[in-house]
């Protein structure tokens, strides 16, 4: 067992960070951008076109993260098409699905992409009820996917363990949790008492479990007084505000996010909520950057599901990101979220996957050949680096929050650049090779690795 | 002391816009015996029209004038409701129930469909009201001004709609044409014309509700399934077809949800539909429904 440790040690030892560290670049690694000239490919090349089964919430109120998902993919399919499309040859073509029908029908739509359309590759999805079931069935039928989102521990942890088809770009959800009580520990590290309001699903219910293990790691003086547990896609968040201000704690967590998030932080406005306690948020920012007004009280732990702000890297820092930024905002006149930068990137990996076996074999790579170059697989996007782990297919970049803040360049908040948060996803996710856990691998690593910090 | 009062608003808050839901459901039922499904999407479309009217076309209008505009959403409601009677539920009046329900479910997502292509699947805010209104201090609590306005026209929609059922000459038509049908329309009742205005009626209210809580929430799709689904949990717990019945089941949800939310988080979403099981049981037509 690790001796007594502080807070402040604990918190060196996993890197968090307020200084933005661009990282060593390290060789073989890709990146997501179509900047360089394409080499001419082997062999010969079918000039059939690639197509691409989009599933995403078009309809209903989880449009909301999966419109910017699909373009994500279409500005991706269009840098690459500008090109001549994969090797020079094939085109890519999307098609939608919408994955508002719900899990049946929706595992039903995966088969008849595959077998009456004919699709080449499938991507997308939003929510973490639908990964589990589709990715057992993306296995059956020897689909190649990358899920964009729907991102729960379980999918990995529990429903395909050792997957062969089926990858996942965006963060692990359990990291969401665990980065928002790290930017809590290292900015309130003296708050006592901590109220919940989540969403009555799955993630809401693993931001509450992951916050409440890192926080018992790290603030063990701190209490939960009050959780309030809201429907999805509610509007209406009074009692549950009247509930928390009658708790008086010292901080507020919630993972309410979307429509949802834009209703509770108007009325939180109006009962006075953000200037009784401090609040910490999974997914403030992170749905639609735009949709949040600048009346949105500055200082707010402003989550971004972990995962990518478009104001991060800011200015040309990180060129991926301005281009991406610049392109994304000609084509949609809006600012991506992470969904689009986690589809955009998912269709580079698969660029860079398939320019990767051609090189090696010639000629239009199988399915084998492309898998093998997206196990292991380091790409920079225009969020970072993002490796893709080998044993379990997950995407991993580095964790990103930070806190609301109105500049003048933007008629909504970003996140202050001066006080980013980035935390390295090795330390907050369980590592290879660390058995299944319950109720998430990376929840039993920290409670069985992390020491409990003994004073500040 | 003052949560308790912070309480009772809240409740209070929610069986408002409820009642306006559910009463119109209920009316319309209780006229033309037609469950209609669409019946959310009128109370999203009328949060919609509200939110764009105000949040988006007219944003920079004086206050007063936003004001004036807030109902812009019940009136589209309502206009909508008036094109939509005659045209695609008339002719199935006469057929088995099961053709009115598959119509109005089919307009339910027509009609969602619609408002996305309008408005886009982000959330549309019309946040100016809700904001210029300010806060109410309680005690040591804050409220803001804008829930108690909601109250108060959900008890003056309440009054009116009574009055305007059991007081007027019209009333009497509507009445008579709920109780039979084929007699008022003997006796010379125009029972069309009579369908279309409470049809119009219902739909004036669902609009109403949508347009009233869009200052301090927001238009977003998915509205219209919820606000039907809380709108039938309303109606079995007070009968379908009875006036009263949604007020009191409005009021009986309101008082439970706030209730729920505060006493017992975990089953917050549960505990509705226990009630409503309950009724179920107890008084299968609802407490407020006629036995057959």
């Amino acid at each position: 067992m690790p001796g007594p440790v502080s807070r402040r040690e604990l918190l060196a030892q996993l890197g968090v960070t307020t200084a933005a560290t661009l990282g060593a670049s390290a060789a073989g690694i890709g990146f997501a951008g179509v900047a360089r000239a394409q080499e001419k490919p082997k062999g010969n090349i079918p000039d059939k076109p690639f197509r691409i089964g989009h599933m995403t919430f078009f309809t209903g109120p989880g449009a909301v993260l999966g419109e910017p998902m699909y373009k994500g993919n279409l500005l991706a399919a269009d840098e690459i098409n500008a090109q001549g499309g994969l090797l020079g040859k094939r085109k890519i073509e999307v098609l939608k699905a919408d994955e508002a029908a719900g899990t049946d029908a929706n595992v039903k739509e995966m088969r008849r992409l595959k077998l009456s359309e004919k699709i080449d590759m499938f991507m997308g999805i939003t929510s973490s009820g639908n990964t589990p079931a589709l990715g057992p069935a993306a296995e059956e039928l020897k689909l190649l996917t990358i899920f964009v989102d729907g991102c729960t521990d379980f999918l990995f942890d529990k429903a395909v363990p050792n997957p062969r088809y089926v990858f996942r770009i965006t963060n692990i959800q359990s990291a969401d949790g665990s980065t928002c009580a790290l930017a809590v520990a290292m900015t309130w590290p003296d708050v006592k008492k901590v109220a919940h309001i989540h969403p009555d699903y799955a993630y809401g219910r693993n931001c509450h479990q992951h916050f409440s293990i890192v926080s018992q790691k790290l603030m063990p003086g701190a209490q939960n007084v009050s959780e309030a547990w809201p429907k999805l896609f509610s509007t209406d968040f009074t009692p549950h505000i009247t509930k928390t201000l009658a708790a008086k704690p010292d901080l507020l967590v919630t993972s309410v996010w979307g429509g949802d998030y834009i209703s509770f932080y108007k009325q939180a406005l109006q009962h006075g909520l953000f200037g009784k306690m401090k609040v910490a948020t999974t997914l403030a920012l992170g749905t639609a950057p735009q949709a949040v007004g600048k009346d949105h009280p500055e200082g707010v732990i402003a989550g971004v599901h972990a995962n990518y702000h478009f104001s991060y890297p800011a200015g040309n820092r990180w060129p991926l990101n301005k281009t991406f930024v610049e392109k994304y905002y000609a084509k949609f006149n809006e600012y991506p979220n992470f969904q689009a930068e986690g589809a955009y990137t998912a269709t580079h990996v698969l660029r860079t996957a398939v320019e990767k076996a051609n090189k090696l074999s010639g000629g239009w790579p199988d399915d084998e050949a492309i898998i093998s170059q997206i196990e292991g697989m380091m790409i920079a996007g225009p969020g970072g680096y993002v490796y893709i782990r080998p044993d379990n297919h997950q995407g991993y970049k580095d964790a990103i929050t930070g806190f609301s803040k109105n500049v003048p360049e933007y008629p909504f908040p970003i996140l202050d650049p001066a006080r980013i948060i980035t935390i390295p996803i090795r330390n907050i996710t369980a590592p290879p090779g660390w058995p299944k856990g319950e109720p998430t691998s990376t929840y039993t690593w920290i409670d069985q690795t992390w020491p409990t910090v003994k004073h500040a | 002391m003052d949560i308790f009062f912070i309480h009772v608003f809240n409740a209070l808050l929610y069986a408002s816009v409820l009642f306006l839901i559910a009463g119109g459901l209920s009316l319309i039922y209780g006229v033309m015996r037609i469950v209609n499904l669409a019946h959310g999407s009128l109370y999203a479309f009328g949060a919609y029209v509200t939110a764009w009217v105000v949040g988006q076309w007219l944003a920079g209008a004086p206050v007063p004038v936003l004001f004036l505009l807030l109902p812009a959403g019940a009136v589209a409601a309502a206009l909508l409701g008036a094109v939509l009677e005659p045209t695609l539920l008339r002719p199935f009046y006469r057929r088995a129930e099961e053709y009115q329900l598959l119509v109005t479910f089919g307009l339910l997502m027509l009609l969602e469909d619609l408002m996305r292509f309008f408005w886009g699947p982000y959330p549309l805010t019309a946040t100016s009201l809700f904001e210029t209104m300010g806060s109410l201090t309680v005690g040591g609590s804050v409220y803001p001004r804008y829930n108690l306005l909601v109250i108060v026209i959900g008890v003056v929609a309440a009054f009116l709609l009574w009055a305007f059922v059991y007081k007027t000459r019209f009333g009497v038509v509507l009445r008579a044409t709920s109780q039979d049908m084929r007699r008022a329309s003997a006796m010379g009742v125009n029972v069309n014309r009579v369908y279309v205005q409470a049809f119009t009626i219902g739909c004036f209210m669902a609009g109403l509700g949508g347009a009233i809580v869009v200052p301090s929430q927001s238009a977003v799709l998915g509205m219209a399934v919820d606000a039907l689904v809380l709108a039938f949990v309303v109606v079995v717990i007070g009968g379908l077809g009875s006036l009263e019945g949604a007020l009191f089941g409005a009021l009986i949800v309101g008082v439970v949800r706030e209730i729920g939310v505060s006493m017992f988080p975990e089953i917050e979403l549960a505990i509705l539909y226990l009630i409503a099981v309950f009724v179920l049981l107890v008084r299968p037509a609802g407490l407020f429904g006629k036995t057959a």
